[in-house]
Order: C-alpha cells, then structure tokens, then sequence
C-alpha cells in the first residue's frame, strides 16, 4: 500500500518527464557535452583513455545527476503544488521514497545509454565487463539519488538553488566518489582491490537511504 | 538575566588568563632539534584542528535541540557556531600548509587529514550560504539542521574513505604524518596540552559573541518589521 504509493509519485513524475521529455534529454545532453569537453582538455589516447575513464564516468555521472536533482521539486515548487503533496494521507518518508524512485529512474536511463556511449567515443575496449561496471555504478546511484534527492529538498526554497545544491552535494558524496571510481577502475583493469570498495558502497548507501526518509520528515513538518 | 552576555564575558577573561600562561610555555619552549623554531607553529595549528572539529559537534547538538524542540535559541547558538568552526578550519589548513613548505618541501599534499579538513571546512561554507539562502526564517532553522546533521553523519565516513584509499594505494612516501609513530617530547608537550585549553576558552567566547551578534540583529530585524506594521 505504502509502497504503492511511492510508486505512484515516481511513476508520474517519470512519466511527466517523458511526455515533456525535458530532464531527461536535459541529463543526456549535459553529459554528453561534458564527454566533449573533457575530450578537448585532454586529448587522450587509447591507452590514457583506459585510466582516466574510471574517473571520467564518475564526474560525468556525478555532473549529470546535479542537473536532474536541480529539477526534483521543480514542478512541485512552480505551481505551488509542494503543499498538495504534503496534504496525501502519507508518511512523509512514503512522499520521499516516491521522489527518489523518480530521481533514480532518470539517473540510470542516462545511466544506460552514458555508458555504452563512452566506450565508443573514447575508444576502449571494456565491454567484456561492462555488465560488472554497470552493477556498480547503479550501486553508487542509490546512494547518490539518495542523498542528493534530501539535499534538493533542504535547497527547494532557496536563492540560487542550483549552485548550492552543487556546494552541499559534492564534498558529501566523496567516499562514494572514491569507492566508485576506485572499483570501476578494479573491474576495467581486472586488478585492484574490488569487494572492498563494493562494501563501503553498500554502507553509504545503506546509510543514507535509511536517514534521507527521516531527515525528509523532520524537514517538511510543519 | 541575559546569560549569553554573562558567557561571553567570563570565556572573554578565561581566554584572555589561558592564552596568557599558554603563550608564555610557548614562547619558553625549547626548539625542536630537528625543526627548530617551524614547530612553534604546531601550537596554533593542532588546537586549531582540535576546534575546528569540536565546533562541529556544537553545531550538530545545537541542530538535533533545533529539530526536537524548535528552540530559537539552539538555531542562533548553530548559526553562530559554523562561522567559527570555518575559521578554526580555515587556520588549520593555513598554518598546516605554511608548516608543510619547509618541513615536507610542498605546501599541499593530499593527504587523508588535509583532504579530510579542506571537506570540512567545505561543509561549514555549504551550511552558512544555505542558511543565507532561505528566507523563511523557519524555514531556514530547519534546513540548516538536516545539513548539518546530514554533514556529522559523512564526515567519519569521508574520513575512513579517504585514509582508507591512501593506504590501500600506497603508504605515504613523503614524510607525512603516519609515516612513523611521532612522540612528543615532555618541554613541547607542556605548551601544546596548554594551547589546546586556551584555545577552547577562545573558541567559546568567539561563539557566545557571534550569538550575541546573531540575536541582536534579529531582534533588530523584528522591531523594524513591527514598526513599519504600526505605520
């Protein structure tokens, strides 16, 4: 039943976005035009593209994701429908679960179609595990989505709300950063230290998709 | 009846007492045989990293009270307490890099405890501009909270992530901290135990100032909207 109803919010905000398609080609684009940039500052070749590509997911991804959370109670906030939602006869954590399974969706739709696509461009032949690497970086985007869909909701009201999204996100998703960072490159190389990195993952995400719904309530309570 | 007044006053003397005594040890300190006078810096920079963190606590207990008892007093008490533990951060990071140059030859390595601090020091800038952001007063109590609760909940876990990176990497080849037990010799640490408490007299009086600040200038706040409501 609770559950349902998380479920609903995500489905209509998902659906929302596709009928207007908007965050999710706005995430797509974003991050392709970083995979652009980053091609133009470094300039790197089959070899260095191998190394750098584990970080380069991860900023990329980490980027892309700010634009998507900019957007998560944009709807809500524009017509005043944020108290509409407070008003459902839900738990407050039932409201959150619903915008961060809609979040999620989003992220790793861009997710899979970013992935495949930096192989290509960058020209590295990491597809025998690429399966691998995409079970981590969903690992890392439930923590991510977590996290960040609670700091969008702290920065919803405020004045230049985007860049300080940005300020409060990135130095708290550095563990997730380096784990991720660190396993992927584990997985591509086929050396490196990778349960490990896993674990902290899991914890973190743990972590913070066990206090976002409670933060979320404290934040809202009128 | 205005007991952050009475706070301010008696930390102000406190301080001024410690700081007396505790910059007469340093100054009769002996200089370290290996770094001479450069350890002398040492006795600003471990309190200040000692405050740093310690303002960190006062600002997440101040948070949990704002949560629980929507108390105005805790919110102006976490509002004055990140400002502080910014600077304290701010003057670790500082006297660190300025020890760091002739004693490492670099004036930054990214090493797990300076990564550690230049993200704490991140996180009180991110909990100020939030505050700043929000209009709503309440509004603005409450979010600040949830960050800064959502903040002492990460910062152990950045803490583990980052140490934990460096030594699974590699040990640390520089001479940093770590690289070998360091003892402190009795005459050096005398001064440093004596630092340390002053500088917390120096870090509660600086709060209870900036409260003081941080209250009058809402209440001035207030007087001004009620008397533009009475004409």
């Amino acid at each position: 039943m609770m559950l349902r109803a998380a479920y609903r919010i995500a489905w209509k905000d998902v659906m929302g976005d596709f009928r207007r398609r908007s965050t999710l080609s706005a995430m797509l684009f974003f991050a392709i035009s970083v995979l652009v940039v980053f091609q133009a500052a470094f300039n790197p070749d089959r070899r260095e593209a191998m190394q750098l590509l584990p970080g380069l997911l991860w900023v990329t991804i980490l980027f892309t994701s700010l634009v998507g959370l900019g957007r998560v109670f944009q709807a809500e906030e524009e017509d005043g429908a944020f108290e509409g939602l407070m008003l459902a006869p839900l738990g407050r954590g039932v409201i959150f679960l619903g915008k961060w399974l809609g979040n999620l969706v989003l992220t790793v739709a861009v997710e899979v179609l970013l992935l495949p696509l930096m192989l290509i461009l960058f020209n590295v032949d990491g597809w025998s595990s690429l399966p691998a690497v995409f079970g981590v970086l969903l690992l890392g985007t439930l923590g991510l989505t977590g996290l960040g869909v609670l700091l969008a909701a702290l920065t919803q009201a405020a004045r230049s709300r985007e860049t300080l999204l940005a300020l409060l996100l990135l130095p708290l998703v550095v563990p997730l950063l380096i784990a991720g960072v660190q396993a992927t490159a584990a997985l591509l190389s086929g050396q490196g230290e990778l349960t490990a990195w896993v674990r902290l993952m899991v914890v973190f995400d743990m972590i913070y998709l066990a206090l976002a719904p409670w933060a979320f309530g404290w934040l809202v309570e009128e | 009846m205005d007991r952050l007044a009475r706070f301010q006053r008696w930390t102000g003397w406190l301080t001024l007492l410690l700081l007396g005594v505790a910059l007469t040890l340093v100054v009769n300190a002996p200089a370290d045989f290996q770094q001479s006078n450069s350890v002398r810096i040492l006795f600003v920079h471990v309190p200040s990293a000692k405050m740093s963190l310690l303002m960190y606590v006062a600002v997440t207990v101040c948070s949990i009270w704002v949560l629980v008892r929507r108390s105005e007093t805790a919110d102006i008490l976490a509002a004055a307490a990140a400002p502080v533990g910014a600077a304290f951060a701010a003057v670790t990071l500082a006297t660190g890099s300025i020890w760091g140059k002739p004693m490492w030859g670099t004036w930054w390595a990214w090493d797990a405890r300076l990564t550690s601090m230049l993200v704490l020091l991140i996180i009180y800038v991110g909990l100020m501009a939030l505050r700043s952001a929000l209009d709503d007063p309440q509004k603005s109590a409450r979010a600040t909270a949830v960050m800064a609760i959502v903040g002492a909940v990460d910062l152990p876990i950045i803490h583990f992530s980052v140490t934990w990176w460096r030594t699974l990497h590699q040990p640390p080849s520089i001479a940093g901290p770590g690289a070998g037990k360091i003892h402190i010799a009795g005459p050096l640490l005398t001064p440093l135990i004596a630092m340390a408490i002053a500088f917390i007299a120096l870090g509660a009086y600086m709060w209870f100032v900036n409260a003081r600040l941080i209250r009058a200038s809402r209440r001035l706040e207030q007087l001004d909207t009620e008397h533009e409501e009475h004409g």
